[in-house]
């Protein structure tokens, strides 16, 4: 009997090992960075550091999230205007809140219509034209950062956040910056809807196998263009917080978002073939980039350090978590 | 009925169902706008500065090309080409004849190491190929601004060669002729289809279509697929550097974040050039066409007078137009060929 019991355990143990292998490693990495950064530049762990990395990386973690319900609807899809389109959503709703609360819901209502703009486009000539997702996104990213060049072109980019945008996503509560507990709601929100609704069981039905989603009477064009707008819009909310953290929109805002919210997706577990995702997982991905680029910063690599860091953690987690090696 | 009229639109159909006779009726319909918009656009001057900014984006048409063909694609390409200036520029000091040929082995060197690195993830570890080089994509630039965080460096007075004859000092006379008549970036771009000339020939040109067609069945014949990838990557790498060669040959300096525009550009050259996205289909040699349509839209646009800021726009929209009417005309020419064959 207790032979039996304890085998039980020990299986269970490692069956929730095997589950939440990429959750443990992601956590020991994190655990790594920090303790690397106190010992070769000092003061990384403290409550205070900590958290301040925790605030920084839950905007790349919303990123990850538009990335994570890209990717969740299989075809390797993959949005890469994600960093413009936040930028383009902030440069439009500053001068239309212009420091007051009174246009916030006209800001929030514009910020939505981009994203649904771009995310319908997106998701057409992805899934309908049957175009690969990276190119088109590309592309996208390229048009939108051409919108900006030509709004901006010879004016400044007046306007600042409203005070409740600003309280949100800059101001702390105490010692615990607001912009963990948006993270926390976010999560939660993400949390039921992916995996206590039909809109979820959807989502990953039509990433895991397409031909039987379809033959399931679902309309699996429909669904990955719907992905792509649920990342359009997200995106194009993250850029109202990005502002509101900046305090005021500028042209290059969120485009270095855009690799690290890939690669904390993948770090986090999410399949490049759809079908799942953990945004649980993807947070913890975004945690160890904002420490990893915390550290890359500290040891003074700037630039250079950021990318080849970024582009090297992204190479690596691909190979380890999506290669498929194949042996005669 | 007349006889000769219904047996003429059929084979029209045909010709025109082919991909690259598409895309040659529309180069020559640029020609015409860009002649007509341009005055001048057949005096030699021009036609040689024409040939001179279209002599670099056929280059790496034409590598993407096999890369695209072999049923992958490179979104590292523009940055894997600032990377070679940077170390081009780097290694090379002006008063020195000799660092040059030390700079060319390294950078050779350094274009094979890019083609593996992108070949181990696409290949070998078949992951997405398109996230594999957007990943070392920014590897190559981090690196690039580790090499040189500001635009600079000197290269030597023979490099310049790859760009013009006259600059360079004493240059024999009969090598001078020869450069007006046909000018290096020419030669560079002959030099690049040499080289798939002699590979379409061996085994290995012939896995790449083999591999771009149907992986699988191709890995089942015995195909070593994940070095077919590999070497595609290399050569796609190696036809960057001689764009590369002659960029450094036109500036003598290097910049980390010059060639990033070149990427989406590539991939729209080739597929209005009828490469297609899904591999396997296209010949190498029409990507040129395909660059030098590309080329003709952004020479048009400058010569309608549109500011300057317009120019990012534009260029996604044509990248988005143009592998969109391409993809619905693959698509539309595969049913219709479909519809032809099909037992009556």
């Amino acid at each position: 009997m207790r032979v039996a019991e304890s085998q039980r355990r020990a299986w269970s143990v490692r069956g929730s090992y095997e589950r939440h292998k990429r959750i443990i490693t992601a956590v020991g990495a994190i655990i790594l960075v920090f303790v690397l950064g106190n010992i070769l530049v000092g003061g990384f762990l403290n409550v205070h550091e900590i958290l301040i990395t925790v605030k920084l990386a839950s905007f790349l973690a919303l990123f990850g999230l538009c990335q994570m319900v890209v990717m969740a609807a299989g075809n390797a899809g993959l949005d890469l205007s994600v960093g413009y389109t936040a930028t383009i959503a902030a440069v439009f709703t500053a001068p239309i809140m212009n420091g007051h609360n009174g246009h916030l819901w006209l800001a929030v209502l514009v910020a939505v219509a981009i994203g649904v703009m771009v995310g319908l486009a997106n998701g057409i000539l992805s899934s309908y034209a049957r175009l690969p997702s990276l190119v088109v996104t590309l592309a996208m990213a390229e048009v939108l950062q051409g919108i900006i060049n030509i709004y901006t072109a010879g004016r400044m980019i007046n306007g600042t956040p409203s005070p409740v945008l600003q309280t949100v996503a800059a101001k702390s509560t105490g010692m615990v910056p607001n912009m963990v507990f948006v993270l926390a709601v976010v999560a939660l929100v993400a949390l039921v809807v992916l995996y206590r609704t039909k809109l979820g069981a959807i989502l990953f039905g039509v990433g895991e196998n397409e031909t039987t989603a379809y033959l399931g009477g679902i309309n699996t064009k429909r669904v990955r263009t719907l992905a792509f707008m649920a990342s359009a819009v997200i995106a194009s909310l993250i850029g109202l917080l990005l502002l509101g953290n900046m305090g005021n929109a500028f042209k290059d805002m969120g485009s270095s978002y855009v690799l690290p919210s890939i690669a904390a997706a993948v770090v986090g577990g999410v399949s490049l073939r759809g079908g799942n995702g953990n945004f649980i997982g993807v947070i913890l991905g975004a945690i160890l980039l904002q420490a990893l680029l915390n550290l890359l910063v500290a040891l003074g690599w700037g630039d250079a350090g950021k990318w080849t860091g970024f582009g090297v953690v992204l190479y690596v987690v691909l190979i380890a978590y999506v290669g498929d090696k194949r042996t005669r | 009925m007349n006889p000769n009229r219904t047996r003429v639109a059929p084979r029209l159909r045909r010709v025109f169902a082919q991909p690259e006779h598409a895309s040659l009726v529309v180069l020559v319909a640029m020609v015409v706008i860009a002649a007509i918009l341009q005055r001048n656009f057949f005096a030699p001057t021009s036609l040689m500065l024409t040939i001179d900014a279209l002599g670099p984006l056929i280059l790496l048409t034409m590598g993407q090309a096999v890369v695209m063909v072999c049923g992958a694609l490179d979104l590292s390409s523009g940055a894997a080409l600032s990377l070679y200036t940077c170390v081009l520029t780097w290694i090379m000091e002006s008063g020195h004849p000799l660092t040059g040929v030390l700079a060319l082995g390294v950078t050779i060197g350094v274009a094979v190491l890019v083609g593996v690195v992108n070949g181990i993830g696409a290949g070998y570890m078949r992951i997405s190929s398109v996230v594999v080089t957007f990943a070392t994509s920014f590897v190559w630039l981090g690196i690039a601004l580790f090499i040189r965080p500001t635009p600079g460096g000197q290269s030597v007075n023979w490099f310049n060669a790859f760009f013009a004859y006259d600059s360079v000092h004493g240059m024999p006379k009969p090598l001078l002729t020869f450069g007006t008549v046909i000018p290096p970036v020419l030669q560079l771009v002959l030099l690049a289809c040499l080289i798939w000339f002699l590979i379409s020939k061996t085994t290995v040109g012939r896995y790449i279509y083999a591999v771009g067609g149907g992986e699988d069945s191709a890995y089942r014949t015995g195909i070593n697929t994940a070095r077919t990838k590999t070497i595609a990557y290399v050569i796609n790498a190696l036809f960057i550097l001689l764009a590369a060669l002659f960029f450094v040959g036109q500036n003598q300096s290097g910049d980390a974040r010059f060639g990033e525009p070149f990427t989406l550009q590539t991939i729209a050259a080739a597929v209005v050039g009828g490469i297609s996205l899904t591999g396997g289909r296209g010949s190498v040699y029409s990507a040129i066409v395909g660059a030098v349509i590309i080329e003709l839209v952004n020479k048009i646009i400058f010569f309608a007078n549109i500011p300057y800021a317009y120019g990012t726009l534009i260029a996604g929209l044509i990248v988005i137009f143009a592998i969109g009417v391409s993809q619905l005309y693959t698509i539309y020419s595969q049913r219709s060929l479909a519809k032809r064959n099909a037992p009556q």
